[in-house]
């Protein structure tokens, strides 16, 4: 390789790590002051905390409100992440292995809503669930977020399945499987790392997303980030940055998950 | 091409008849006609979209026909699904199920047959003493070699028995010398177990090695179909001729029934293919046919009967071993190449001038021929 490690000069080297190091303290650093600060006795926020305290956690759980927000967005999250992958599979065996006209615009088409800003899709799925009254129901949380988890869970399956030779499939049916049972037994336990890492990305799309939330959201109904979003507009309490911990955990946690499985598939 | 004409002792395992297969306006497989008959080693040789694939994969079924029929032991294949024609086969990148053991990868038709346990253990033992791999049955295809997953993939495409076994290019992946290893088991194994093998490959050392009949695809359709020796020996058309190895074309027009004219000299022909008097023709001789005497060998040894003699000048000779050969000009300004035992050749300078012999029963005469058959000569 024209720029191998070995041979860059130490001065070169050491720079880099310098460069690395800071960009990456960018990245990481205001995550671990709010940890931080969940853990301070200032009320204000006041860094560096002057004594450490588990308060705001008692607040935290003590309150119903941000138990059931919590509650919410795991139910949320969890449901949208089953319905974006199971419309995800056929879609992404159709985009793979379909031969019709206009696949690869539909193909564009199903990824739009990466690339759409959410905020115009709020607006829309909010027009369209007020004028059906569905605004603030699990119903309505769900199927918008499922709108912009599909090309996430799609991507990662249409990945998995660009990868699989068919061949693999084919060699099952002539040894006497129906193609539907070569698929569950040959081509799902194969293409499974795509599945799962599509399940955990669409759960993750929707535990932190806000925008379509806060329209979807009822008094009586709403997510942990729109919960978070609403307290903010109140007041500034440490108890947000508790909320904030207990996101970032959970979504450490599935991203953990996802290279966990990453690293399970590179190893065949 | 009338190919089931030949009277055969019993009915054919496989035919193809009128088989077709377009693509919109592409024609894959142009109306072929075959039959493969019950135990032999029948080798679909071509170069890459001659056809030779899609027909495999139509016989497979996983690719529809456009028109014709298959028959297997005379029961019409065309409405039976891939899964339930119990037909063998070894694909081209072994397509072994990386997430199961060998053991199960073997067992895999067993199982989807729901074959009793003992049973199927039995056999997957059995087969894979077979294929000698006994100590890897509980590996994962990812732990094996190239030639250690084409015998998972042989014996999972035997185990069920099938009364055909189709193979597609199924060692290109691997290297030289493994390849020669595996024809040879392969031959072993066919001999052994007496089953139909389909093979296809573009490598015709391969298809000479290992099969009995070859059939050989040009652009849709089977152009020669025989032994690798008779097909080599009396190549039916040009093409055949340049596809099988090596040889030497040589334009001449036709005056009789065993004779011809190569540049105003007189040469005798053996005119199997009938071409009219006074039609332009192509000769072909194999490169190993070709003597090359010099000229105070040619005045020693008298012409023998059958043979043609003509005179040239040497271009360039190279020694290869065991064997050498010798560019020669000849008087009609075209070129031929000879191919000799290394021990039986004389010195030959480049520049002087020598005598080249053929028997006549060793050429072959053509009168229809395409200029990129020709092109393809050995010089």
């Amino acid at each position: 390789m024209l720029l191998s490690h070995g041979s860059l000069g130490w001065k070169l080297k050491s720079s880099l790590y310098v460069i690395t190091g800071v960009i990456a303290a960018f990245l990481a650093l205001p995550i671990f002051f709010i940890m931080a600060l969940s853990f301070g006795s200032s009320q204000w926020l006041v860094f560096p905390p002057p004594s450490w305290t588990l308060k705001w956690y008692e607040r935290f759980f003590d309150n119903p409100q941000w138990i059931e927000s919590a509650w919410t967005s795991l139910q949320v999250a969890s449901l949208t992440s089953i319905i974006a992958t199971l419309l995800a599979i056929p879609a992404s065996f159709a985009l793979v292995r379909g031969k019709f006209r206009g696949r690869d615009y539909l193909y564009t088409f199903f990824t739009l809503p990466m690339v759409v800003p959410v905020v115009i899709i709020a607006v829309a799925v909010y027009g369209t669930f007020l004028n059906l009254g569905l605004t603030g129901t699990l119903f309505a949380f769900v199927t918008s977020h499922v709108i912009i988890a599909l090309p996430f869970a799609i991507i990662s399956i249409i990945n998995s399945l660009r990868l699989f030779d068919k061949s693999i499939e084919d060699a099952a049916v002539i040894c006497g499987a129906h193609r539907i049972q070569a698929i569950l037994k040959v081509t799902f336990p194969v293409i499974k790392p795509g599945v799962i890492s599509a399940a955990l990305f669409s759960f993750l799309v929707s535990w932190d997303e806000v925008v379509i939330s806060v329209m979807m959201a009822s008094p009586n109904l709403q997510t942990l980030p729109v919960k978070m979003w609403s307290t903010l507009r109140q007041d500034l309490t440490p108890v947000i940055a508790v909320a904030s911990t207990l996101l970032i955990l959970l979504s450490l946690f599935i991203m953990i998950i996802a290279s966990f499985v990453r690293k399970q598939s590179n190893h065949r | 091409m009338s190919l089931q004409t030949n009277s055969m002792t019993q009915s054919p395992l496989v035919c193809l008849r009128e088989l077709n297969k377009e693509y919109g306006k592409f024609t894959a497989v142009d109306h072929i006609n075959l039959d493969i008959k019950k135990g032999e080693f029948l080798t679909f040789l071509g170069s890459s979209g001659s056809g030779k694939s899609t027909t495999l994969s139509m016989i497979a079924g996983f690719e529809t026909p456009t028109s014709g029929e298959i028959l297997l032991n005379d029961a019409s294949l065309i409405h039976i699904p891939s899964h339930k024609r119990g037909i063998g086969m070894v694909f081209q990148h072994y397509s072994l199920f990386p997430h199961m053991t060998v053991r199960d990868n073997i067992g895999f038709p067993l199982d989807i047959r729901k074959v009793a346990k003992d049973e199927r253990d039995q056999k997957v033992d059995e087969i894979l003493k077979l294929v000698q791999l006994e100590a890897f049955a509980d590996r994962r295809p990812s732990m094996l070699s190239g030639g250690q997953k084409q015998r998972v993939a042989i014996a999972r495409a035997l185990v069920y028995e099938p009364e055909i076994l189709l193979m597609d290019e199924p060692l290109g992946a691997l290297d030289k010398k493994l390849r020669e290893e595996l024809q040879d088991e392969l031959r072993l194994l066919h001999k052994r177990l007496g089953i139909t093998i389909v093979y296809v490959t573009h490598d015709q050392d391969e298809a000479m090695r290992l099969s009995e009949r070859i059939a050989i695809f040009k652009e849709g359709e089977i152009v020669g179909l025989g032994t690798g020796k008779d097909l080599y020996r009396k190549p039916p058309n040009a093409f055949v001729a340049s596809f099988l190895g090596n040889s030497n074309f040589l334009k001449v027009s036709v005056t009789g029934s065993a004779s011809a004219m190569l540049n105003k000299q007189h040469i005798e022909v053996e005119n199997v293919h009938e071409v009219p008097i006074d039609q332009k023709a192509v000769l072909m001789i194999r490169p190993e046919n070709l003597h090359i005497l010099t000229p105070e060998q040619a005045e020693k040894e008298p012409l023998m009967a059958g043979f043609n003699q003509l005179s040239g000048t040497v271009n360039e000779s190279v020694f290869l071993g065991e064997s050498l050969t010798c560019s020669i000009t000849i008087p009609s300004g075209e070129k031929v190449v000879s191919k000799n035992i290394a021990t039986e050749q004389p010195d030959l300078a480049p520049g002087s001038t020598v005598f080249i012999r053929w028997n006549s029963k060793l050429s072959s005469l053509y009168s229809k021929w395409e200029q990129s058959d020709i092109n393809k000569n050995a010089a």
